[in-house]
């Protein structure tokens, strides 16, 4: 019996396989901000404890924050959380059945990548105006 | 003399099951059910989210006494306990299905399921004994 041809396998077929598209790339980027959050939701439970706790606790988790690393993580943070939250709406009108036409899709993910950058910066705006 | 699949199929699924294949609805195991509590939670996360977002953003550069303070009043703690638990709800249902589509021996999904889920009962529990502890000692 002849061996089938080696053929990619799924889900691994981007961007080698496939040409690349802002439809897919957005959607892969659900998922990894989704992953982001989640992994995130640790430092939101770290800051509550320490709110709690207050006192060293409350001052080390601040230093930690506002040091290089901490804010470059609260930037990440803010990032995946923006981008989540606006292709979420997307996710969420699809379920509902609106935007599936090509053109609609495309428009919506621009949209989407828009407001995130318009709302992260905004926020870091006012986080060094304020 | 072969069985008929519906006779197969009575021994091998549940009744519910059997009423989901009946009226259409789709998945015969917890897929719907997932599914809908992933775009529940969403629903309720585009609030909470940015309500939490905002009063963060808001006690960024305030001392410990404000932010204890905030977070001990009674609407505060309600709607932050209800964001944590929508959002690790939300995250539990994503990583499940992450965990799906990339780990394809059962034992190693059961095993990452199992740490996942320890994970988020871990976290959701240790969030709301800190909002409690604020709120009840306020």
């Amino acid at each position: 019996m002849a061996r089938p041809p080696n053929r990619p396998l799924s889900p691994f077929m981007f961007p080698v396989w496939y040409r690349f598209q802002i439809t897919s790339a957005l959607s892969i980027l659900h998922r990894l901000t989704g992953i982001g959050l989640a992994v995130g939701s640790i430092l939101l439970a770290w800051w509550l404890i320490s709110v709690a706790a207050g006192g060293e606790w409350f001052e080390a988790t601040h230093a930690f924050l506002v040091s290089p690393i901490g804010v470059l993580l609260l930037f990440l943070w803010s990032v995946a959380f923006f981008y989540h939250l606006c292709n979420g709406v997307r996710h969420l009108a699809w379920d509902a059945g609106y935007g599936f036409e090509l053109r609609s899709a495309y428009r919506s993910g621009y949209a989407v990548l828009a407001v995130t950058a318009l709302l992260t910066g905004l926020t870091w705006l006012y986080v060094f105006l304020a | 003399m072969p069985k008929s699949p519906i006779s197969a199929n009575t021994t091998a699924l549940r009744d519910e099951t059997m009423l989901r294949h009946v009226r259409q609805l789709g998945s015969a195991r917890d897929g719907l059910s997932e599914w809908r509590l992933q775009r529940m939670t969403a629903v309720a996360l585009i609030p909470l989210g940015l309500y939490f977002a905002a009063s963060v953003l808001w006690l960024a550069k305030s001392d410990h006494l404000t932010a204890a303070t905030w977070l001990a009043s009674p609407v505060t703690a309600l709607l932050v306990m209800l964001f944590v638990l929508a959002g690790i709800a939300h995250a539990l249902v994503g990583l499940r299905s992450v965990l799906l589509d990339y780990v394809h021996t059962r034992a190693r999904l059961v095993a990452a399921g199992l740490i996942i889920r320890a994970a988020v009962v871990i976290l959701a529990g240790a969030s709301v004994l800190a909002i409690l502890k604020l709120f009840l000692g306020h």
